[in-house]
């Protein structure tokens, strides 16, 4: 059977379902002599604000078992710095290009967005609302819905362009804020940004991060991700981007059964540049092995009425 | 000029405890022996993050090269255990190394515990292009520790200054003392030194106002190729304290681009 890793997420079409995710893939040239980008699905540069952000003190990674903990603390140089020194690499690099963007009141989303209007080559808008909330004492613009519907609503109003908004798992009902954000116009749910978490150094006992706290990622995060598309892919319509921890054509194949159209790779990468390109090659014997002609046939086969529960797994009869 | 950057295996033809949990292995690797000295290499180890090793050796002519590092972690504990024949899988060369010494002026490698192996690729590659004085001063926590010592010594005309922190070797103390005593004899001299932090802090403080000092830092890293912006450091911009990337825009700097806080 031959396999088609063509994919779309609504109305943005990919060669194949995986992208490179945000703050793990730089602006884009930096793996360049390492990754043929043109053979990834898409590239989500690291956040941008409408302003240079400093970002937090070192450390800012601190390995833990099975993942990493970060406070990179979102330096980045600004919109203005990206569109001149950035963009031109990434339009012709072959690949989709989607924009991050970070901002500490709606108006700075709403900058960055408005900036790059006049810019072509972006595929898609990616609004990290992970961010602390200046205005409200710090709280990050996803911790609820009212807010992350409030931060949506303001984008879409300043853009066109596929506006994909990127969940946070450290709120108890990511699914409640999917559909809030679904309700003011986002085009797609993606999903996870990293689990907040700590760790201490013994030897300077003192929090090993310069953040104090950090965003942990990697392999530990997957089955928190996993859950949460799955919840996620329940309670929304529009396509799912599924991410944390992938490192295998397997992973890829449990984000989408769990509901996500197309997925992320972050973390894996610095341990592996050429991992995307691995899984890529390795998807179609993975698909053909469970089946599928296509990434979309797998699409949410797993979720409630789709998969095929054998006798001994229905409900009722677990522990 | 510096290899341009790959990731590939290569074989280690030759593996030796050069002290107390210290371990070098040599690498078959002729992509890698184009490296400058004070680059480093990305080394994949079991675990999420790889592994920054400077060079201690780069040989082009035999395309070998060296790695030399102390065992502090399950990363480092692992390199050590890997047997000569075995792969690497390795990430480099990486990162902007020392730049080429002046051949006038008076040299002076200065270097601390583990990061003594740097200086010596950089004396194997600039030795001859050097016509000037070469000084060398190794400092450790004993005598043990003093790693390279003889291979120094083969290079250069001078006795090597040594200071270890209980007197075990050479004088008691740390680099400083002997740096300064070399600062007042050669004020239009050019220093290279790699050590830990406190240490580099110390060089860059006692030799303030002399032009060309380069320093090698560590900091901890995702990528290793300026990607994550993970590995920063606080440094002189042109507006003000910016941060730089120790894997991208380092791990060398001049002492003068640098913040001490
Ligand atoms: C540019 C550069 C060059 C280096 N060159 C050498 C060398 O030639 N020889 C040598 O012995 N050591 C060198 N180091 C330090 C070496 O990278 C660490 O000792 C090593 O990563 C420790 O790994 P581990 O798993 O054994 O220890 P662990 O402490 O268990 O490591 C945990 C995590 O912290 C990181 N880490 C721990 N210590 C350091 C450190 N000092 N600097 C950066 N990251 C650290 C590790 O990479 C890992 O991600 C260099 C560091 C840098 C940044
Ligand atoms: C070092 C680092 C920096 C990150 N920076 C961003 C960022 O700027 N914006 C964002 O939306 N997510 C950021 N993320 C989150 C990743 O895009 C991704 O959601 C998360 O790491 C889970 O995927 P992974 O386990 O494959 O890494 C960052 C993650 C890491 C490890
Ligand atoms: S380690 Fe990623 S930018 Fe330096």
């Amino acid at each position: 059977m031959a396999v088609n890793l063509e994919t779309s997420v609504g109305a943005l079409s990919l060669t194949n379902p995986v992208m490179a995710a945000s703050g793990t893939f730089g602006f884009g040239p930096e793996y360049g002599p390492l990754v043929n980008l043109g053979r990834l699905g898409g590239v989500a540069v690291k956040g941008v604000s409408p302003i240079p952000w400093p970002g937090n003190p070192p450390p800012r990674v601190w390995e833990t078992d099975a993942g990493l903990l970060n406070s990179i603390g979102l330096q980045n140089p600004g919109v203005e710095v990206f569109c001149r020194d950035d963009l031109p690499f990434l339009r012709q690099a072959g690949t989709r290009v989607i924009v991050n963007v970070i901002g500490r009141t709606i108006e700075e989303y709403c900058q960055v967005v408005s900036r790059l209007e006049s810019e072509s080559g972006i595929d898609a808008l990616e609004l990290n609302i992970s961010c602390p909330n200046v205005k409200e004492g710090g709280m990050t613009f996803g911790q609820d819905e009212e807010h992350a519907a409030a931060v949506t609503r303001a984008v879409r109003s300043c853009t066109t362009r596929p506006l994909w908004v990127k969940l946070s798992p450290n709120v108890a009902d990511p699914a409640g804020i999917a559909v809030a954000v679904e309700a003011e116009g986002a085009d797609a749910i993606s999903a996870i940004n990293t689990v907040v978490g700590m760790a201490i150094d013994l030897k300077h006992r003192r929090p090993a991060l310069g953040g104090i706290t950090g965003g942990l990622s990697g392999p530990a995060i997957k089955p928190i991700a996993l859950r949460i598309v799955y919840q996620v892919a329940q309670a929304v319509h529009i396509p799912i981007i599924g991410m944390g921890g992938i490192r295998s054509a397997d992973d890829v194949a449990e984000f989408l059964m769990a509901g996500a159209s197309a997925v992320m790779v972050g973390t894996a990468t610095f341990a592996e540049p050429g991992i995307m390109e691995t899984i890529i090659d390795a998807l179609p014997t993975c698909l053909s092995r469970l089946d599928a002609t296509s990434p979309a046939e797998l699409v949410g086969a797993a979720l409630p009425g789709r998969g095929s529960i054998e006798e001994d797994r229905r409900p009722g009869d677990s522990s | 000029m510096a290899g341009d950057v790959g990731v590939q295996d290569y074989p280690i033809v030759w593996k030796k405890n050069v002290a107390p949990d210290h371990v070098e292995l040599i690498l078959q690797a002729p992509m890698l022996a184009r490296a400058v000295p004070g680059q480093f290499v990305h080394v994949r180890t079991p675990g999420t993050l790889r592994r920054p090793i400077s060079f201690s050796r780069i040989d082009p002519e035999s395309g070998q090269v060296g790695l030399l590092f102390q065992v502090v972690g399950e990363g480092t504990a692992w390199l050590s255990q890997r047997s000569e024949n075995s792969l690497l899988n390795i990430i480099g060369p990486l990162g902007r190394g020392f730049p080429p010494p002046k051949a006038e002026r008076p040299w002076c490698l200065v270097g601390g515990g583990v990061g003594i192996p740097p200086l010596y690729a950089a004396l194997y590659a600039w030795r001859h292009r050097v016509t000037a004085p070469i000084s060398v001063i190794l400092g450790a926590r004993t005598a043990d520790y003093v790693i390279m010592r003889q291979d120094f010594a083969k290079l250069v005309n001078q006795p090597i200054e040594v200071t270890t922190d209980d007197g075990s070797l050479g004088s008691k103390g740390t680099v400083l003392g002997p740096l300064a005593r070399w600062r007042s004899r050669h004020p239009e001299g050019q220093v290279f030194a790699c050590g830990p932090t406190p240490m580099l802090a110390g060089v860059a403080n006692l030799l303030q106002g002399m032009g060309s000092v380069y320093l090698a830092l560590e900091q901890r890293m995702g990528c290793g190729v300026g990607a994550c912006l993970a590995c920063v450091v606080l440094g002189e911009g042109e507006n003000g304290p910016e941060w730089r990337r120790v894997c991208h825009d380092g791990p060398v700097f001049s002492a003068e681009e640098l913040i001490w806080r």
